[in-house]
């Protein structure tokens, strides 16, 4: 989650003397990406730790050594070794397979989740911010609405009206995105609207939808691009607590989120059924939050990564 | 100083002498607050209504604040608590009870025979639709003969009547207290027992003080007169994990429902000790839908039944601390046949598999099969989540189906949706399970008359249905036993019950915690319990 | 209309807008109240009293203008569990939520700006990169899990701290750590760099040119600014604790509305789900409301200084 700069209804004042920054000189530049600051590992391992975990997605037959349903029945919770790396649980099935396998459905539901918020939230936006006036008001308003019930208090009422299952579960966790979403798009729409070359675009006599689809929406790509980016890992974790909750969804495939809710009265007793699902959601969370950063930063300069 | 060293291994020695024999040598202690950590689970309120909750975690509670009018003896016989001493007519359709005199209620009233019929009128009571009506059967009313003599009438003989009135759910409750609290009487609960309601925090904690002049414990009570312990805390804490912690943590004296991998090592603990009885239930009992096709079909049900191998499946998810259920009866339960049907069926795909093939079920594309266009798809409904491992015993369940081309959806509703679509029949497998001492709990699940309409069985199987009536009124001990017999035998034989597990409802505690006990229900009971050295 | 009025005016229409979207989404959440409430051994004419006494059985518009009617009483309803006001079951629930978001916000709030300040002034040191690499630690793990982790390792293994409850003081400081410092994650990071921003402006030289001590430069100019990011993260970081709370209270076994709306969710006891929502968002409200207002302040004061 981030504050980005959302127009309206929050003003960010900026402090008189951080003005003087759009006249700085390109030393400083450098330092602002963070290029001469920042260590090249804090680009380069987030990087490989998702690409790691999009190869588990894509080709996890070639990766994992078990097949994640297969259950040893003498090798219940037995703890890592040379059989099973990461130990078994309790079903004595690998948990390094089932980690394997579980990036696809955790990629899967936070991806859905962040698209169908990016989508529907990124259409009301355009719209509020593109019609503007009465129009804006009403869907600013709505938004407001959907904000005021915190996040995970929200995805628990849909997930419950609408029952578990994985569908329903990318749909709970994405609408809950969808504010923010809308909100970013309508501030960068009421901002590229006043710029000039929108004008001379009108001027030349194109058609709004050119003008929104052919020269807004691409500028618009990019920050949604890194909103998404750093939603994922919020997706991730929100799914994660509806599991805990009880509202996952049982699968013979199941997700990090499961696995940890399953793994977590086991800590005394095989530390390792917990510990390492933990770990892996927490690694791509991080991973892609650093990665989302790094896309911010390269993308606006002048906003600062939050 | 050398004098208070020496005193000091003298007591040490002492002290371990005494606990090395087992502390039968050391007094009971009065004093001091025991807190314990219950698994409430899926409780959302506490309503401390005994007669209006079938959930055992709240009947857990409900042992220590009221008394029953008789106490079910490790024997499985009945013996005198409340009632003194009872006569039932040859008839069997009046049962006269006779109170032991001066027994009061924790807001001072009077425990006589006009409180027990103002407690049975209103559980009879169909508007007030409680949960304990089906436990008193025919039951027509009370004659209050004098102060401390009652007959209870009933249209027709009742077997499990006896039975019933030793559980929690036919505790005594203060008519005083009914009139004055109404529809809140599930927070203000007054009872005799041997310790009192103080205040509850909705949902999370339930306070209980001794209950001073408390004389008629049950006579295999290890102690007579009030209890020892100060103050008696239920702290609900749902999350096993932190359950555990709690205990090992020593924030709570004693947590029950100790999960598996944690008994283990529990045991282990030289500063913990570890309680295990059954609980007397309708053991955890997989049904398929005999209302829905293709599960009405014998040779279907029996192949779904030949492909599941209850043994690994136990073995694999209680990890050797439960045993495996034969029967729907739990073993020490009147008439169970564990026993008889131990080993009664083995696993056996090959031949599931020939008669679903032979019925027309063939493997499809995904090794599931097909008929007709349609999957064979079992979709298991569940409203109450993973206590006791429930879904992890599906999940394994499944597994071993699928091995035989039969899929198993889980369907996980929250409780209203359950309710409904287990009424309207959009489900293939329900399971669950229900304490209760008496053999007649068959009856609430397999005989369609007076069930429940979202039970877990759909059952109409005639001639179970005629035993079950027959064994309700047969009121020869021998007879009534065969009669469920047969019918246990059968529900296994036509693969109508596919049970699972036997609960061994486990208390771990501190070891310097002593006294806490399990009924012959399977309920704890802390009349005896102290707080040790 | 003055700003702080409309503002105001607003946030009713949000609370408002709150209450309508959850009462219409508990109106179609499957399952009939009625049967529920009745019990199992109802027969099909106590279910129908019981529909009637609950009052379920009117059209939609009919129950939801009673509720508003209620309301304007400061009537929450009854609860279709436990047959006791909505109101007063949330009335003692509702301080041990407060407790617990109160106390995880200062901690969020001061662990935030403490290790934010710590981490801008070695800039680049090791302190510096380890105190980032916990405030990206904290904020991408599952919630429950760092909970329990936290249970494990202080409450079982070193035995300092209680596991559960929520009566005393030393009870909430495992679940406040918890919440907390995940909040204090994202905190830490904007803190960091709108510090670095304000060190590098040129009046902070000037003023160590002319001899003030580093401690006064940073104390008297830079934290003020520093603290702006504060008051911006404030709304959205009472929202995340408050959402946080249903998880937290789940596993410190703790009261609280959290647990309350999860439980009262799962047997569709509408008018307690529907007055948990309405305290949650006029509290996330109230809170925003509060946040917008006082930056309206401090704009003005940085215009009217420069």
């Amino acid at each position: 989650m981030s504050a980005t700069g959302d127009g309206a209804t929050r003003r960010m004042p900026t402090p008189p003397l951080t003005r003087l920054r759009a006249a700085r000189p390109a030393r400083s530049r450098g330092r602002v990406l963070g290029l001469t600051r920042r260590p090249p590992w804090a680009l380069v391992l987030p990087a490989l730790v998702v690409a790691a975990m999009l190869a588990c997605a894509i080709v996890p037959d070639w990766i994992a050594p078990f097949d994640p349903t297969d259950m040893d029945g003498d090798a219940i919770l037995q703890s890592p070794g040379a059989a099973h790396w990461l130990g078994t649980d309790h079903f004595g099935r690998d948990i390094f397979s089932l980690l394997v396998y579980g990036a696809r459905e955790s990629l899967l539901m936070g991806g859905c989740a962040v698209a169908v918020g990016g989508l529907v939230g990124g259409l009301i936006g355009m719209v509020a911010g593109y019609v503007g006036r009465a129009v804006d008001m009403a869907a600013m308003r709505l938004i407001d609405i959907w904000l005021s019930v915190p996040d995970i208090l929200l995805a628990i009422i849909i997930a419950t009206a609408l029952g578990s299952s994985l569908r329903n579960t990318i749909l709970a966790v994405g609408l809950v995105n969808v504010p923010r979403f809308a909100r970013m798009m309508r501030a960068q729409v009421i901002a590229l609207k006043a710029k000039p070359f929108v004008a001379a675009s009108r001027a030349i006599g194109s058609t709004q939808r050119v003008v929104l689809f052919g020269h807004i929406l691409p500028h618009c790509l990019s920050p949604m691009l890194v909103m998404a980016t750093l939603g994922l890992g919020n997706a991730i974790l929100i799914g994660a607590s509806l599991s805990f909750i009880g509202l996952g969804v049982i699968d013979d495939r199941p997700d990090w989120g499961f696995l940890l809710t399953q793994g977590r009265s086991y800590l005394t007793a095989a530390w390792w059924f917990a510990t390492f699902p933990g770990l892996a959601i927490t690694a791509l969370v991080i991973s892609v939050n650093l990665l989302g950063d790094a896309l911010r930063r390269r993308i606006d300069p002048r906003l600062r990564p939050v | 100083m050398t004098t208070r060293r020496q005193f000091t291994a003298l007591f040490a020695g002492t002290v371990l002498a005494s606990s090395t024999t087992r502390a039968k040598a050391a007094a009971p202690r009065p004093g001091g607050e025991l807190v314990f950590g219950l698994d409430g689970a899926a409780v959302v309120k506490f309503v401390l209504d005994p007669h209006n909750s079938g959930f055992a975690p709240h009947n857990r509670v409900f042992r220590s604040i009221f008394d029953s009018l008789v106490v079910l003896l490790p024997d499985q016989s009945l013996g005198p608590w409340l009632a003194a001493s009872w006569e039932i007519s040859p008839d069997q359709r009046a049962y006269t009870f006779r109170l032991r005199p001066g027994i009061t209620f924790h807001d001072g009233t009077k425990l006589d025979a006009a409180a027990v019929k103002t407690n049975l009128d209103r559980i009879k009571n169909p508007a007030n639709a409680l949960v304990a009506l089906p436990d008193i059967g025919p039951y027509a009313g009370t004659d209050v003969l004098d102060a401390t003599t009652l007959r209870i009438n009933l249209t027709e003989p009742f077997a499990p009547l006896l039975r019933n009135l030793s559980k929690t759910t036919l505790g005594i409750v203060s008519p005083a207290a009914l009139a004055k609290y109404g529809d809140t009487i599930g927070q203000n609960p007054i009872g005799s027992g041997p310790f009192r309601f103080v205040s509850l925090s909705q949902g999370t904690e339930i306070r209980l003080a001794r209950n001073p002049d408390y004389q008629w414990s049950p006579p295999n009570a290890a102690h007579a007169g009030p209890a020892y312990l100060d103050l008696l805390t239920f702290k609900n804490v749902p999350e096993e994990a932190t359950r555990v912690a709690a205990l090992r943590s020593k924030q709570v004296h004693a947590a029950d429902t100790i999960p598996p991998q944690n008994i283990v090592s529990l045991k282990a603990d030289s500063e913990f000790r570890v309680l295990q009885k059954e609980l007397l239930n309708h053991n955890y009992t997989l049904h398929l839908n005999v209302a829905r096709a293709p599960w009405d079909d014998n040779d279907i049900r029996k192949a779904v039944q030949l492909s599941l191998d209850i043994d690994t499946i136990v073995k694999v998810i209680y990890l050797g601390t439960q045993p495996r259920a034969w029967s729907a009866l739990s073993p020490s339960i009147f008439a169970s046949s564990q026993k008889e049907l131990t080993g009664s069926w083995k696993p056996d795909s090959k031949k599931a598999a020939v008669t679903l093939d032979r019925k027309g079920w063939v493997a499809g594309h995904d090794g599931i099969r097909e008929k007709d266009g349609k999957r064979l798809t079992v979709s298991f409904i569940d409203t109450q989540g993973n206590r006791e491992k429930r879904l992890d015993v599906i999940q394994l369940a499944r597994r071993q189906l699928a091995r035989n081309g039969i899929e198993l959806v889980i369907d996980s509703e929250p409780a209203g949706a359950y309710i409904r679509k287990a009424t309207d029949n959009e489900y293939d497998l329900a399971a669950g399970s229900q304490f209760a001492p008496d053999p007649d709990v068959l009856r609430r699940l397999y005989l369609p008359d007076g069930r429940d309409a979202a039970s877990v069985s759909k059952l109409n199987d005639p001639e179970i249905s005629q035993w079950l009536r027959d064994a309700t009124r047969e009121g020869d001990a021998e007879r009534r036993a065969e009669l469920y017999r047969k019918v246990e035998r059968k529900l296994i034989e036509k693969a109508y019950a596919i049970p699972v597990y036997v609960l061994l409802y486990t208390i771990a505690h501190a070891a310097d915690v002593n006294g806490i006990t399990i009924d012959t229900h399977g309920f704890p009971e802390f009349h005896s319990a102290w707080l040790g050295a | 209309m003055p700003y702080p009025l409309r503002r105001a005016a607003a946030a009713l229409l949000v609370i408002f807008g709150a209450i309508t979207l959850v009462f219409l989404v508990l109106y179609w959440l499957p399952g009939d109240a009625a049967t529920l409430v009745a019990g199992e051994n109802a027969t099909a004419e106590t279910v129908a009293d019981t529909r009637a006494r609950l009052g379920t059985d009117r059209p939609l518009w009919v129950q939801y203008g009673s509720y508003l009617g209620g309301l304007a009483h400061g009537d929450l309803g009854i609860s279709f569990g436990t047959n006791e006001p909505v109101a007063a079951r949330i009335r003692a629930q509702l301080p041990a939520t407060l407790e617990l978001t109160g106390f995880a916000c200062l901690v969020a709030v001061v662990a935030g700006v403490v290790f934010g300040v710590v981490s801008a002034v070695n800039q680049g040191g090791w302190v510096d990169h380890g105190i980032q690499a916990a405030m990206l630690f904290f904020t991408s793990m599952p919630s429950f899990w760092l909970g329990i982790l936290l249970i494990m390792v202080f409450s079982v293994t070193l035995q300092w701290l209680p596991a559960i409850g929520s009566g005393s003081l030393v009870q909430l400081v495992l679940p406040v750590a918890c919440l907390g410092l995940a909040a204090s994650g994202k905190l830490a990071r904007m803190v960091r760099n709108s510090v670095l921003d304000v060190l590098e402006e040129p009046f902070v030289t000037t003023l160590r040119g002319n001899g003030l001590r580093e401690s006064q430069v940073l104390y008297t100019h830079v934290l003020r600014n520093a603290l702006i990011p504060v008051v911006t993260l404030l709304g959205i970081l009472v929202g995340e604790l408050m959402s946080g709370a249903a998880v937290t209270e789940t596993v410190f076994a703790r009261q609280g509305l959290g647990r309350l709306l999860v439980e009262s969710l799962g047997v569709k006891d509408v008018p307690m789900v529907q007055g948990v929502i309405l305290v949650v968002s006029i509290l996330y409200v109230i809170v925003n409301l509060l946040v917008d207002l006082s930056y309206s302040l401090i704009d003005r004061r940085i215009q009217a200084a420069a």
